[in-house]
């Protein structure tokens, strides 16, 4: 409600000349940067409490290392609260001297991501060292009423892609990946996998964040899709869970997986198929693990 | 036939049941499931392009990548690929006006040869638009010659000549593929293709027979569309069949010179005319007399192009300087000076003696045109002429003439 009154505000009163000519701005895209901007003044002004405005309860923070290839990555925070004790440990250590660009969103319906740097200096408040920093972060954000709160963020992102181990697979989380690529091929049982705010994307063949298309905004335009294609095709898919990490409290997770997937068409004999890299966020803050991001087409080096 | 039977059998079927939307969802998924040219995947295009319109809307849709998002996801970029052109052919014959905006959008690199291929294709026949002008007008730069004569044909088929360099070196040049993608683009561009099947078929070239053939291919589908409903179709195939000048569409040309519309009788006879047929002369020389100025107006612009095109009323243009009627006198005198017929020189010198004064001022200004220097003495002689306008347009022919 407060966000919508700021934009009111940006709407009617601030002249022509004082808004930042952006191509393709939307209300919603302005809501999204008054949102990463009350995050990163939190930061500033030390106030926990404006930051943590712009987060969703179920808020998860992981770590990329500074790789822009997900198999380096790990869950750094599994929740708000999680995420809260840290930020008041580094307010109260640190001097916040940063700046925040938001150079990508993309918005599709109530689910959004976006990317920012920030960029400048964090001072020790003890020995009043500085220290430059430039951090790339990649975000997922949800729409509640008015708000666009932040669902998930990758801290530390990486340009490039390094080199990454990738963890042995937790077999709990590769078997129920396992499940779900052998509920695509019975056509049947797939949305049981899905969290109901679950988002899917279409990394086209790169792994850069700034070029995801957001292809599912929520379990019920999944459904409408299944509804649709499930029909007139037949999946095959053979996974292999590449990574996965879980988080401290083993409530969060991610993984990478490497598949072959087809499908053959009942109205001709045309088969489609390709392999790729899919990007796994999972979460079992409902009971049971539900997948609640899903990048396809990563563009990963093998 | 038998292509199209099975078009309208499936129609039938699949309108017995369900919605146009649904339908177009059926013949859609039919589409991405057989490949691309298969017979199941031309039945596809066909039957949308039976549905017409009512099919267009969700055509255009699906030209767009944007679309393949949510509960139309499609993780293939093939598949998407298959769609696209499918869409774009069936557009291609639908022809909506509406859907070169989203056409023109999809040729650029960004897209695949083939879906670039299948809406120039598809922009070219739904016909002159502005921006699918632009836009194909900027594909000629495209370092593809493959792009390049699918884009000249597109110009072509829009009424646009600046892609018929494109088309010449096609079928001068030794790329067998671009010469057939040219012949085939000359045979679909109807008339609009005619002048310059016409030209090249008058030149040696590589192709001579494959153009006669496309000519008279062309020439068939031009008497057809002198039935068309619309008057200007009738009007541009009587033109176009008038520069083709074959003898064998006289009879059918004939039966347009009582047409409703006057455009497309001026045009039916100045195409007879052109072939050298007394019914398409007669009819302009007796327009040329007429005192509905209008059809005077029309008789001189017609005439003029017969004249330009073959010189086939060269003659009687000269003769009719001496007619009774002197609207005919003033009206060939006006046809002479605008097509430059250096060989009336004498007859118009003659003609600015005519007792009429319409008749004298049309053969002043006909000399000033065709910028005959033997008149200079009589045109000064006219310059003190009784008529005003006479001695006007006697000065006006001297300006023409210059100062020498």
């Amino acid at each position: 409600m407060q966000n919508a009154r700021y934009l009111l505000f940006v709407l009617l009163v601030l002249p022509p000349f004082a808004a930042p000519s952006r191509a393709g701005e939307t209300p919603e895209t302005l809501l999204i940067r008054q949102a990463l901007a009350n995050d990163i003044s939190g930061y500033r002004r030390a106030d926990a409490e404006l930051t943590l405005k712009a987060y969703h309860p179920h808020f998860v923070a992981y770590q990329g290392h500074a790789n822009g290839d997900p198999r380096a990555w790990t869950v750094l925070h599994e929740n708000r609260d999680a995420f809260a004790s840290q930020l008041a440990a580094d307010l109260s250590a640190h001097r916040y001297e940063v700046t925040r660009s938001v150079p990508f969103i993309a918005v599709r319906a109530s689910h959004a991501i976006a990317t920012s740097v920030d960029s400048g200096r964090v001072v020790d408040r003890q020995t009043s060292q500085a220290t430059s920093v430039v951090v790339h972060r990649f975000w997922t954000l949800l729409k509640e009423e008015d708000d666009w709160l932040a669902t998930g963020m990758v801290a530390g992102l990486g340009d490039t892609l390094l080199p990454a181990a990738g963890a042995a697979p937790n077999g709990e989380i590769a078997e129920l990946l396992q499940r779900e690529s052998q509920a695509w091929e019975s056509g049947s049982g797939i949305l049981g996998f899905f969290d109901a705010d679950f988002t899917g994307y279409d990394a086209l063949g790169t792994f850069k964040p700034a070029t995801y298309k957001i292809a599912f905004s929520g379990s019920e335009e999944l459904e409408k899709w299944l509804d649709k294609r499930l029909p007139y095709v037949q999946y095959d898919l053979d996974r292999k869970v590449l990574h996965t990490a879980v988080g401290p409290a083993g409530d969060e997770a991610l993984a990478v997986t490497r598949e072959k997937v087809a499908v053959e068409h009942l109205k001709g004999p045309a088969k489609h198929h390709k392999e790729r890299y899919v990007f796994w966020t999972l979460s079992r803050r409902t009971g049971s693990w539900k997948i609640t991001n899903m990048v396809l087409d990563v563009g990963l080096a093998d | 036939m038998i292509a199209k039977r099975l078009t309208c059998l499936i129609l039938l079927g699949l309108s017995a049941c369900s919605t146009t939307e649904e339908q177009v969802v059926e013949l859609l998924e039919q589409m991405a499931a057989n490949p691309v040219d298969s017979p199941a995947y031309q039945q596809s295009i066909n039957a949308l392009a039976a549905i017409g319109r009512p099919a267009a809307r969700q055509l255009i849709a699906r030209l767009n990548p944007d679309l393949y998002l949510g509960e139309n996801y499609r993780e293939f970029r093939d598949e998407q690929e298959k769609l696209r052109i499918g869409c774009a052919r069936a557009l291609g014959y639908i022809k909506p006006r509406g859907a070169t905006a989203a056409l023109k959008d999809r040729i650029s690199a960004a897209y695949t040869d083939r879906e670039r291929i299948a809406c120039l294709w598809a922009m070219g026949q739904v016909g002159y638009v502005q921006a699918g002008v632009d836009a194909a007008k900027a594909q000629l730069a495209d370092a593809d010659p493959i792009i390049r004569i699918h884009a000249a044909i597109a110009l072509l088929k829009m009424d646009d000549e600046r892609g018929t360099g494109e088309i010449e070196a096609a079928l001068t040049g030794s790329d067998p593929e671009l010469a057939q993608t040219a012949l085939q683009g000359l045979a679909e561009a109807s008339y609009f293709g005619v002048p310059l099947l016409v030209e090249l078929n008058s030149r040696a070239g590589p192709h001579q027979s494959e153009l006669r053939s496309v000519i008279s291919k062309v020439k068939d589908q031009l008497i057809a569309q002198l039935a068309a409903e619309e008057p200007v179709h009738r009007q541009r195939a009587a033109q176009a069949l008038g520069y083709i000048g074959d003898d064998t569409a006289a009879t059918a040309l004939a039966d347009l010179l009582a047409d409703p519309s006057n455009q497309v009788r001026f045009s039916t006879a100045a195409a007879l005319a052109t072939m050298g047929r007394s019914q398409g002369i007669d009819f302009l020389f007796a327009a040329l007399r007429d005192t509905d100025s209008i059809l005077r107006a029309n008789a001189v612009k017609f005439l003029t192009r017969v004249q330009q095109q073959s010189g086939a009323v060269e003659g009687q243009l000269i003769a009719a300087l001496n007619a009774e009627d002197p609207l005919a006198r003033a009206g060939a005198a006006q046809v002479l000076g605008q097509a430059h017929v250096q060989s009336a020189a004498s007859a118009l010198l003659a003609a600015t003696n005519d007792e009429i004064a319409a008749v004298r001022a049309n053969a002043a200004i006909a000399l000033g045109q065709i910028g005959d220097l033997q008149s200079r003495a009589q045109l000064e002689k006219l310059r003190r002429d009784s008529d005003s306008t006479v001695s006007y347009y006697a000065e006006w022919a001297l300006g023409q003439l210059g100062s020498g």
